[in-house]
């Protein structure tokens, strides 16, 4: 999951990640997307750019069924 | 004393402050990161959560969502005459939250947190707190209280309050030949051409860098670079909890009442 807020100068960012990520991958430059979403610093512009969403990653393997409840717990 | 705003918009706000000494200034900058209480979630009691993260994480992404601030109704908690463990009405605000994912994945938004005061709500309402697979639920009661920024950055108000002093950059135009090197290496564009020599054109974006009289081929440079003490360049940007301009207002009242306090003290020495 995207952090919430910059770790270094603790901008609020979490809000503006699904705008980038499906911006960027429509194919759109990123640093004209980082520039029109108002993020400035290099701070924040860094999570943007090497962030990894691993939660879809773990996702897939939840099992499509009702005993999903027991597998995870 | 003398403030002139240059740029207000959303949460950003940006200002001239004249006529006064640097730790005066400083002061200001200080208590507005540290010491101006803002609201945050700090205790969260969690029903059931079969996401595929633990308790601990999203409560602490739960504790950085900012929310909107109301300083007249609720009182800090050591400020605060119920000396509950567990708050009153007057310091802890609830939250609810419940959302579960059917048949498809599901993202649970900051935004999804249902308020007991409207008035205290998430300033930002799409910040993604986890995301939920089917069948999987997430549900939990969380407590607001305000806080300073002393304790955990969680309760800063701002993500940026920072001043310059004014800048003063001059052309000596008698010693100038026009080559035009400072209005190229200029990393701020405080210069621009006109009529064949330099001029300087936003003093106020300069930093200070030096980088015009580096690359200047005459020696000494006709350029001038100093700075105005007394006068500073503000910057404050807020996280959405408060609106900048109350920012400010509210830390010159705290630095009141922190001067009123030592002369109490003063006058109880003497």
């Amino acid at each position: 999951m995207i952090p919430v807020r910059c770790f270094t100068c603790g901008k609020v960012i979490g809000d503006k990640w699904e705008a980038f990520k499906k911006r960027v991958s429509e194919g759109e430059e990123t640093k004209k997307v980082l520039d029109d979403l108002s993020i400035e610093r290099y701070c924040c512009r860094r999570i943007f750019i090497s962030h990894v969403e691993v939660m879809e990653e773990l996702l897939k393997y939840v099992k499509n069924s009702k005993n999903t409840k027991n597998m995870i717990t | 004393m003398k403030i002139t705003i240059l740029e207000q918009n959303g949460n950003s706000l940006r200002f001239v402050l004249s006529g006064v000494s640097a730790p005066f200034a400083n002061a200001i900058r200080r208590i507005i990161m540290a010491e101006v209480p803002t609201m945050a979630i700090d205790d969260v009691m969690m029903f059931e959560n079969t996401s595929a993260m633990f308790d601990e994480m999203i409560t602490h992404r739960l504790g950085l969502v900012p929310l909107t601030t109301d300083l007249d109704t609720y009182l800090l908690p050591e400020e605060c005459d119920c000396e509950s463990e567990f708050g009153c009405n007057n310091c802890r605000v609830s939250f609810t939250l419940d959302v579960k994912a059917e048949a498809e994945l599901k993202m649970v938004y900051s935004g999804d947190l249902i308020p007991e005061n409207a008035d205290v709500s998430p300033a930002v309402k799409k910040i993604p707190i986890v995301r939920l697979a089917n069948n999987q639920r997430l549900k939990l009661e969380a407590y607001a209280r305000l806080g300073k920024g002393l304790e955990h950055a969680k309760w800063q108000p701002v993500s940026a309050s920072t001043y310059k002093f004014m800048p003063i950059v001059e052309i000596d135009t008698k010693k100038c030949d026009g080559c035009g090197d400072c209005v190229k290496y200029c990393p701020k564009n405080v210069f621009s051409i006109e009529k064949l020599k330099p001029v300087v054109q936003n003093e106020i974006n300069c930093t200070l860098c030096m980088e015009c009289i580096r690359h200047c081929p005459i020696e000494p440079s006709p350029i001038k670079i100093s700075h105005d003490k007394k006068t500073f360049i503000f910057y404050i940007e807020s996280t959405g909890s408060m609106p900048a301009s109350k920012l400010v207002k509210e830390a010159v009242k705290i630095l009141e009442r922190k001067t009123q306090s030592v002369i109490e003290q003063y006058k109880k020495v003497k």
